[in-house]
């Protein structure tokens, strides 16, 4: 079965919350369901998005733009992958599955995510991982002001050094195995986190104004 | 088990009974007998550590004192290397089997060796190596060494199926986990013994056997080198002993006791293997029957037996007559 796949219309230019577009919200729906789905009050999947293929356990979100919002919005299970870039909240309160971006996102991408992979090819912007429970979360790009406010618990691995912040202590550099078993887990997917190789990281923990659980694992060059 | 646990009223191999009865390979015979063997409870464990050499110290620590059920709780030995790109974290390990007589000493052993010889030995991580539904705690309890610092990471594996591992700092870096490992039905105490004119060519049959068996995955040979000398009967003279020497497969007494022995045996010695399953076990007796019986009797080897307690007791006949004729399947059950 191949992917199910929302290819953005070039004529839409309004804001799109594509939360109800996860392979949870989807599995068991026919083509013609996913097209009658109703994105807000005035629009259905039809009217935003060409859509094709079968297999809803995996999504793609294909010429996407930032206008899409809420991505993978409490996301359990399945893998979504965004062709393009996309808007603020992606993996919000995701729980699971895999979620990738192959271009930039806006904010709060991972904002109250408690499980799952969040993997973002391009940059990040500000609040990336807010208050953010659990998970891992990657970004190969740069990563905007207030990375990881409030965040719980969970991972976050960055490929450049991000902003210094008083919340986030550094912990030094390191050789992690378990980023061997993790870097084996991104080998079967299609993105540029299946090339990752670096096995030295320099380790923040936070943030410290909360629970201060969380990890920042910064790439060596 | 116990080696060579005998009833004392031990069944007397049928060797000289009749013509088709008897077997011989390479003028070494093999009595018409079985290895009586008993349910029990197992599991595997890869460790992984920098490089072979601390992997084997993590492993050697952990399968120690571990021979017979009896007096250590479990019986575990080293199953096998694995190269980096066969274990979960691409560094060089050696899966554990470990075998217990129910699950609930099994996790208990298998968490005291997590914590004492895992968790402190340089390098080392630790990791399911067997799949089940039933899933015993690898990490699930040690992670709390980690004071509330331990960090828990849910990975999909290469069937995508979430595994949850425990990342806990201690002062080498982190110790890595698993959560859980499999716990499945396995069987303990298949064995054959070597009777031979003497104490160094026995023990050069039993090493050559041992060489073999170590090549046939799921199986353990839990007494040191693979080999066990003392062989036990149940009872004693003594009241409070449960258990005493194989009289009857003692050399020195051959004079003194009903002996099992013929006048040229001066050296017996036993091999115990524990397995995942039947034919696992039958497999390597027959490799390891086999390796030692190349040996020949010109070279001191002359007889193959096998100990049991009558058949009723254990759940598991390894008879050596159809095992050395390929039959691994056999008879499982009294």
């Amino acid at each position: 079965m191949s992917a199910t796949i929302f290819t953005l219309k070039p004529t839409v230019t309004h804001t799109v919350d594509c939360r109800s577009l996860t392979p949870d919200m989807l599995v068991g729906k026919a083509l013609a369901e996913i097209k009658a789905l109703r994105l807000g009050a005035q629009h259905t999947v039809a009217d935003v998005f060409d859509v094709t293929g079968e297999d809803t356990r995996h999504i793609v979100f294909k010429q996407a733009r930032t206008c899409l919002h809420h991505i993978g919005y409490q996301m359990k299970s399945g893998q979504i992958t965004i062709e393009g870039d996309a808007g603020d909240f992606i993996g919000a309160a995701m729980q699971g599955g895999v979620l990738i971006c192959k271009g930039n996102v806006g904010e709060r991408a991972g904002d109250t995510m408690r499980r799952g992979m969040l993997l973002i090819e391009g940059d990040a912007g500000e609040y990336c991982a807010s208050t953010m429970k659990a998970g891992t979360l990657g970004v190969l790009g740069k990563t905007g002001a207030r990375l990881g406010y409030g965040m719980k618990r969970g991972t976050l691995l960055l490929a450049h050094v991000p902003a210094t912040q008083a919340t986030w202590l550094d912990c030094g550099w390191h050789t992690l195995p378990f980023l061997n078993i993790l870097y084996k887990s991104f080998k079967a997917l299609d993105s540029k986190f299946a090339t990752l190789t670096q096995m030295r990281v320099q380790r923040f923990v936070g943030d410290v104004s909360g629970l201060g659980k969380a990890e920042i694992l910064v790439l060596a060059k | 088990m116990i080696p060579g646990l005998r009833k004392s009223k031990r069944v007397t191999p049928k060797r000289k009974q009749c013509e088709q009865d008897i077997m011989n390979i390479n003028g070494v015979q093999i009595d018409d007998t079985f290895a009586e063997a008993f349910n029990m409870r197992g599991t595997r464990v890869i460790v992984t550590a920098q490089n072979l050499k601390w992997a084997y110290n993590a492993a050697n620590a952990m399968t120690g004192f571990a021979t017979s059920v009896i007096g250590c709780g479990v019986e575990a030995g080293i199953e096998r290397e694995l190269a980096p790109d066969a274990t979960p974290d691409g560094r060089p390990g050696v899966s554990i089997l470990m075998f217990a007589m129910g699950s609930k000493v099994l996790m208990q052993q298998l968490e005291t060796r997590m914590g004492q010889c895992i968790l402190t030995c340089p390098t080392a991580a630790a990791f399911s190596g067997i799949d089940s539904e039933d899933q015993i705690s690898l990490g699930k309890h040690l992670r709390y060494f980690g004071d509330g610092n331990q960090v828990a990471k849910l990975i999909p594996d290469t069937h995508g199926k979430n595994q949850r591992y425990w990342r806990i700092p201690v002062m080498d870096g982190e110790f890595l986990t698993q959560e859980t490992t499999g716990m499945v039905r396995a069987i303990g105490g298949g064995n054959f013994l070597v009777l031979g004119t003497s104490q160094p060519q026995v023990l050069a049959a039993c090493e050559a056997a041992i060489e073999a068996m170590k090549k046939i995955p799921n199986v353990i040979m839990p007494f040191p080198g693979g080999v066990v000398r003392s062989g036990s009967k149940v009872g004693s003279k003594y009241p409070k002993m449960f258990a005493s020497t194989n009289d009857a497969f003692c050399p020195t007494l051959k004079g003194v006791v009903k002996t099992e022995l013929d006048m040229d045996i001066e050296s017996v010695m036993e091999i115990v293997i524990d397995g995942l399953t039947f034919e696992d076990i039958a497999l390597s007796m027959k490799v390891g029957i086999e390796a030692a019986c190349s040996l020949g009797s010109e070279a001191g080897i002359k007889r193959i037996s096998a100990g049991n307690y009558g058949g009723k007791l254990g759940q598991h006949h390894f008879k050596l007559h159809q095992i050395l004729q390929g039959n691994l399947a056999g008879a499982t059950t009294a």
